[in-house]
């Protein structure tokens, strides 16, 4: 195992328990770790970003290439930085008009096809076929999104809860009936998110503590088991100089 | 305080350590129940093995390390059916986060796979911009991206030969940790260079996919660990997903059994409140 | 000046929006040389966009440190790091691996930032199950109707819970794929409508909340 897997993989130890000592409480430690997070990530994210836009979107191209018109987006991407002058700040408008403008026009016919048009349309499209065909056969396995039954739920589905939304009309009579089955189907799409992003959650730690065993391996030099006791040791530190520092009852 | 009132005010670090016993044993000492694979990871599958020799393959990484754990293994599965169906890859993330680590994973991969950058695979690396990336790309693959991660030019590379735009992509995967990602693809992507368009995601965002996966506007969805666990053993190559599922039962049930107790202890609670006030 | 200052921005806007709705809509080679072009004008302007929000976050631990707040010895490790990371990431061009060999750039990002932003959304795990174990009641009707949908769903993805009742996963499936999906659909179109009517008002310059910055 190459020398500096082992010193990673002990910084990498260190700082996940360091993380983790605030299950137990607040403490330097994981303040440590946390403005550690911050800086390096940040710093990650300026070397990318120089890298990524300065030089190979800019640079490469314009000097190496002579590609001269990047010089427009060049220009409005200045603009934008002088909201930071606050006498020249409302030139910052012209860029953040020129982004936003264009974002708008963009989203819009791309949004209306496939977010609305396209969904309208596979809510609606079994039951067109139903009506049209002729034939008899209803399928209604439940099993299978794709049936007729449970087209028909989708579709009960889909507009109460679109009902249930529309807060401009009163919610009375046959209109308290649609807002409550929307209610309902509301809250099973809600269990069903706190199911999955428990999943998520769990499946987070499982991905953190599968490295920590990874690491208490012989091959590292058993960081995880060292670590363990420094950090422990450490907490209990803390805990004691703390308490020498509060006033006798 | 009454019995029921104590067990509602324990200290959350007695749950904590449930929690993280019931992820570290069953981690320690795996038991491997058999995995049912489901409809939406299985369109996803079928749809790479239909793919012939030399089909160009888009996988997008777009996640950062908050959502490696569950993503990851996707990654690791779905390169390397790609590599041994003998498709051509590309790799690219729309999170500047993941970069190091989409980097990583595609090398990788590929090397255990006997795939030559360039030739094989190529990894275009991070823009800014999102949307207008995948415009761009949709437009001239080679004006979004003039070189490659590495500083190749890419309209050199040999694996890119035919490929102009999303148009020549025969599929593209996004694996997505936030809206970032698959939504982007289908709006600013599939909608109008109709490609074929398949996702990964993590388990929170997992739920809010299904609209598109019913209308076919994805053809499949790998949800979460739970997802990449399932494409592990389609591949037949059982890895860290598979491992994590019997961690993720015990979590589950743990999970399942507190929200039973605090209703029980609620509603133990409530009725001795109700003798109170009668008596 | 106001013109300058008030009107030419929402021109901008205007004339911007209404050129790249129409775009989607003409597919002359001339029109799709302007998307082009503009969209990879977009990718600069957005690495323009994240250096602004970078400054902003640099300038807040600069003046705690100057002002030696409570607290500002982590600032100043907040700012080695960002530093140290700078300074290697500079050093090496940016890259993570060169022919295969990992940089320390690259040593940073897999040790340390990888680690660090791993663990920090793993303990969400041990919050997420505390928050249930206090606060997940059925106080009524409908928050019943939800714990049941959850526990479902929960024993439904995991093979302990297919093992024990097979059942479960197949009206997890259903949950998921029929009733989640019509609730989801409902508020995609409603989020969508929404989204639409925004950009509508922004182009129209009934909405200026977007410009921000200087006097009027």
């Amino acid at each position: 195992m190459p020398f500096e897997v082992i010193v990673g993989a002990w910084v990498a130890t260190g700082l996940t328990l360091f993380i983790l000592t605030f299950l137990y409480q607040d403490n330097p430690l994981f303040k440590l770790a946390e403005h550690l997070y911050v800086g390096v990530s940040v710093g990650y994210a300026i070397v990318k970003t120089y890298d990524t836009v300065a030089v190979r979107l800019i640079y490469d191209p314009m000097i190496e290439q002579g590609d001269w018109s990047l010089l427009i987006p060049l220009a409005i991407g200045a603009l934008m930085l002088t909201r930071y002058v606050p006498k020249a700040a409302w030139m910052s408008r012209i860029a953040f008009a020129f982004v936003v403008g264009v974002g708008s026009g963009l989203a819009i016919p791309r949004v209306i096809s496939s977010y609305i048009l396209k969904q309208i349309e596979d809510t609606v499209r079994p039951l067109a076929f139903l009506a049209t065909d002729g034939s008899m056969t209803f399928t209604y396995s439940l099993l299978n999104p794709a049936s007729n039954l449970n087209a028909v739920v989708l579709l009960v589905g889909v507009v109460s809860v679109l009902f249930y939304f529309f807060f401009s009309v009163e919610h009375t009579g046959p209109g308290k009936a649609v807002a409550r089955t929307g209610i309902i189907f509301l809250m099973i799409a809600f269990g069903a998110a706190f199911g999955y992003t428990v999943m998520a959650r769990m499946s987070l730690l499982i991905g953190r503590l599968t490295d920590l065993i990874e690491y208490a391996q012989p091959q590292y030099g058993r960081a995880t088991w060292w670590l363990l006791v420094i950090t422990v040791a450490t907490l209990i530190m803390f805990h004691a100089r703390r308490k020498g520092t509060e006033p006798p009852q | 305080m009454s019995f029921a009132e104590r067990m509602l005010h324990i200290d959350r670090r007695i749950i904590f350590l449930v929690i993280g016993l019931c992820t570290l044993i069953p981690l320690l000492y795996p038991v491997g129940l058999a995995i049912k694979i489901s409809p939406e990871v299985k369109s996803v599958y079928d749809y790479i093995e239909s793919l012939p020799d030399g089909s160009v393959f888009l996988l997008s990484l777009d996640f950062d390390p908050a959502s490696k754990p569950e993503l990851y293994p996707q990654a690791v599965a779905l390169l390397h059916h790609a590599f041994k169906k003998n498709l051509r890859v590309i790799g690219m993330t729309l999170w500047l986060p993941g970069t190091g680590m989409a980097s990583e994973v595609i090398s990788r991969v590929a090397r255990e796979e006997g795939k030559v950058s360039g030739k094989d695979y190529v990894f275009l690396g991070w823009s800014p911009g999102a949307s207008s990336v995948i415009i761009t790309m949709g437009q001239d693959l080679y004006k979004a991206f003039p070189t490659d991660y590495n500083n190749q030019p890419t309209a050199e590379l040999p694996v890119l030969k035919g490929v102009q735009s999303l148009r020549d992509v025969n599929y593209v995967v996004s694996l997505a940790a936030g809206s970032t990602g698959i939504e982007t693809w289908y709006v600013f992507g599939k909608d109008k260079y109709k490609f074929e368009l398949g996702g990964g995601c993590t388990g929170v965002i997992a739920p809010g996919l299904y609209p598109l996966l019913r209308s076919g506007q994805i053809n499949g969805l790998i949800g979460g660990l739970r997802g990449a666990a399932e494409y592990e053993v389609l591949i037949g190559k059982k890895g860290t997903a598979v491992a994590g599922m019997d961690a993720q039962s015990a979590t589950h049930f743990a999970i399942i059994l507190l929200v039973i107790l605090c209703n029980v202890f609620y509603f133990l609670i409530r009725t001795s409140g109700k003798t109170a006030g009668q008596n | 000046m106001t013109l300058l200052r008030r009107q030419l921005p929402l021109l901008i806007t205007f004339v911007t929006g209404i050129l790249f709705a129409a775009q989607y809509y003409i597919p002359h080679p001339a029109s799709e040389l302007m998307l082009t072009s503009v969209s990879k004008w977009l990718q600069i302007i957005a690495g323009f966009a994240l250096i602004l929000g970078v400054t902003s976050l640099f300038h807040i631990h600069a003046v705690k440190i100057r002002r030696k707040e409570p607290g500002w010895g982590y600032s100043f490790v907040l700012y080695a790091g960002m530093l140290g990371t700078i300074v290697i990431g500079l050093w090496h061009g940016g890259k993570e691996t060169t022919d295969g060999v990992t940089t320390a750039f690259g040593w940073i990002y897999t040790f340390m930032m990888v680690p660090l932003q791993g663990t920090m959304f793993a303990i969400l795990a041990f919050f997420i199950a505390s928050a249930a174990y206090r606060s997940f009641r059925a106080r009524s009707r409908e928050a019943a109707v939800l714990l049941i949908a959850a526990v479902i769903v929960m024993m439904g993805r995991v093979p302990l819970g297919e093992h024990l009742i097979p059942i479960s996963g197949d009206i997890t499936q259903w949950i998921l794929n029929v009733l989640n999906a019509s609730v989801r659909r409902a508020i995609l179109i409603g989020i969508s409508l929404g989204a639409v009517a925004l950009s509508l008002k922004i182009i129209f310059g009934v909405e200026r909340a977007y410009l921000g910055g200087g006097k009027e």
